[in-house]
């Protein structure tokens, strides 16, 4: 199978490799502030990071060369970007808006986007999820919960 | 000094220290198989609320939370492939693709009952071992630990499957995020970058939601919904003792439990280490080590009874020493102490119906599970695959944001978790193994804090690691684990050749 990429360099086995060892060259600065024994461990670490990526870089570009082509990470790039935004979003409202609203919305409004189209069925689960943990963990446990920013508590 | 753990047995069956054996095993069960949640957690919630309560009756529950953790951290792991506790880890390996294959009710019969032998196991040496093996664990230095931590992590080499590269990346970046945090000598901050919240570092069940759970969320949110849910039928599931015969494992069971009561015993190392080297010796002396990673039901029995037989065996250094053998012990620690128990020699003269009556909470605990959590597994979690795989992934994405929430109370966890997760998805899609990353997290820290005291006791000279017996055999050892697949792949070769 050839390459079907319009450039070899955006494989996703080099993509990762260049980002490791951009981040770990990026980490190593801090160690030259630290004192040697305190170093030694994180420096060693990242600089094996940043030899093996080298390996990792050189071995995909190898078979770019031989005209093997890269699998793509995911089929459905649209699902996983959204699915990451809303997992973001989630957290984001718990830390703003407070838990127990965030929750209550976004189990529906996942499990709506991504396929499960039963009002009723959404409706039940919702109420024995949030019920669920409002009685072990807050009423139970006096578990608190973020209350929200936004409302300043 | 045996002669008192006979005397200890009636305390033990009065009604209320019995039943809260059962309360905390079906408890412990509910806790870990929720992922996030973990025994640590659960045990710090309960520690408080038993000031009140009888010592036999506050402890019977921590036993039986332990040991119901250990393996309810099996069932998510077989049928979501998310390690409900951090020892479940090597449990997903096979038991994952068992429930692929339509055995999932059959990997976790084979799981509770590993666990139970693992644990029945770890609790007979608990109370025939811990006095003499005092002695041993005394002898133990900074360069030994050093050594066991090193050989903890050449094991992963087993792991590292078809690319070593990969391999090595993902635990020089769990040894690195190890080290974050303040420098557990000099108290200097390491790569905190000013946030508060990383002075005491990386929580491993931060990182642990992070790479195991969010990667199969997105998933469950990125395949298209299927109606044909599975459902228990089709998991395979058949009474437990109908299923028994099939589980001839015994030698896996026999060295597993050996193994997880070994690393019990060594301070710092824990379940998921036992599980990892249980689960590696097994697929090393296997007939069809090809088949592993696959599906093989030998590999839940290897892992799940070695992480179950670290748990009372963890308690061997605590109880006469007070070194914690993982993360629970110590918190059991504090349980005993909020008793009036302190831990060491004297706890077993002066208190020793308490001390040896947790000893037999841990062995009824163990053997309660094959009734408890057999019954709970096959008959209860297994419908969890029967949800809705979108409705199932929101489920857990509530669950894991409160359980890393619950662990400091904060939403810095939760945004770290979320970064963990990102990474984690990455190296899942290119096949980066995920388990030395959390070895690494787990053997990094322990590692370096103990060469750090070793080369101090040394004033500087690194010869100091090589200056003992134990420490050498364990260097030999190290050795043989990371050549020895090397050797063994040559040696083949070079016979098929001739």
């Amino acid at each position: 199978m050839t390459e079907s990429r319009k450039s070899r360099l955006t494989r996703p086995e080099t993509l990762t490799a260049v980002g490791i060892i951009v981040v770990a060259a990026g980490f190593l600065v801090p160690t030259y502030d630290l004192r040697a024994i305190s170093a030694l461990l994180p420096a060693a670490m990242l600089i094996g990071l940043i030899v093996l990526s080298v390996f990792l870089l050189l071995a995909d570009q190898r078979k770019a060369s031989a005209g093997e082509d890269a699998a793509p990470m995911t089929k459905a790039p649209k699902r996983v970007i959204g699915a990451f935004l809303m997992i973001v979003s989630y957290a984001l409202a718990c830390d703003f808006v407070g838990f127990y609203v965030s929750t209550a919305v976004t189990i529906p409004l996942v499990a709506w986007t991504f396929g499960y189209r039963s009002p009723v069925g959404l409706l039940i689960a919702t109420v024995i999820v949030v019920g669920t943990i409002w009685a072990i963990f807050d009423f139970g446990m006096s578990q608190d919960f973020p209350t929200g920013r936004l409302w300043g508590r | 000094m045996y002669s008192d753990l006979f005397h200890a047995l009636p305390d033990v069956f009065a009604w209320t220290n019995f039943a809260a054996v059962v309360i905390g095993v079906i408890a412990g069960i509910v806790v870990g198989a929720m992922p996030g949640l973990s025994a640590t957690m659960a045990i710090s919630v309960l520690v408080p609320f038993t000031f009140g309560l009888e010592p036999l009756v506050a402890l019977g529950l921590m036993a039986g939370i332990y040991n119901g953790a250990m393996y309810g951290g099996a069932i998510p792991a077989v049928l979501l492939r998310i390690p409900g506790t951090p020892a479940a880890v090597a449990t997903t390996f096979d038991g994952y693709p068992m429930a692929q294959k339509g055995e999932g009710g059959f990997a976790l019969q084979v799981a509770v009952v590993s666990s139970s032998i693992g644990g029945i196991a770890s609790a007979f040496a608990l109370m025939l071992l811990a006095p003499p093996l005092s002695k041993v664990t005394l002898l133990f230095g900074p360069s030994e630990v050093f050594w066991v931590a090193v050989f903890g992590l050449a094991s992963i080499i087993f792991l590292l499957g078809g690319n070593p590269v990969k391999g090595l990346i993902s635990a020089c970046f769990g040894v690195f995020v190890s080290v974050i945090g303040s420098d557990p000598i000099y108290g200097n901050d390491r790569f905190t970058f000013g946030q508060l919240e990383m002075l005491d570092g990386i929580n491993i069940v931060i990182l642990l939601v992070g790479l195991y759970a969010l990667p199969p969320v997105i998933d469950l949110l990125e395949t298209p919904l299927k109606t044909d849910g599975v459902n228990s039928s089709k998991l395979g599931t058949e009474p437990i003792w109908k299923a028994l015969p099939r589980m001839n494992y015994w030698k896996t069971w026999l060295r597993g439990s050996l193994l997880g009561i070994w690393i019990g015993i060594l301070p710092g190392a824990g379940g998921s280490m036992a599980a990892f080297m249980s689960y590696n010796e097994a697929r090393r002396t296997s007939k069809h080590p090809e088949k592993w990673g696959e599906g093989e039901p030998e590999g839940v029995a290897a892992a799940e009874v070695a992480n179950n037989a670290d748990t009372a065996s963890a308690l061997i250094p605590a109880l006469t020493l007070g070194i914690p053998g993982t993360a629970v012990a110590a918190v059991m620690l504090g349980g005993l102490l909020v008793h009036g128990l302190q831990p060491g020699p004297m706890l077993f003269r002066d208190n020793p119906d308490i001390v040896f009556g947790f000893m037999w909470q841990f062995l009824f605990g163990a053997i309660l599970l094959v009734l408890l959590g057999g019954s709970l597994a096959t008959n209860s979690f297994a419908r969890l695959l029967n949800l809705p795989r979108p409705l199932l992934g929101s489920v857990i994405i509530v669950l894991m944001l409160i359980g890393v929430y619950s662990i400091h109370g904060r939403m810095f966890d939760v945004y770290l978790m979320l970064g963990f997760g990102a990474i984690g998805w990455v190296m899942d899609r290119l096949k980066f193994p995920l388990p030395p990353v959390v070895l690494g997290l787990i053997l990094g820290g322990f590692a370096e804090e103990n060469l750090r005291l070793a080369l101090r006791i040394g004033r500087g000279d690194p010869m100091v690691l090589f200056q003992n017996t134990t420490s050498l055999i364990l260097v030999a050892l190290t050795v043989a684990v990371v050549v020895g697949p090397t050797l063994k792949k040559r040696f083949i070769d070079r016979r098929e050749k001739a």
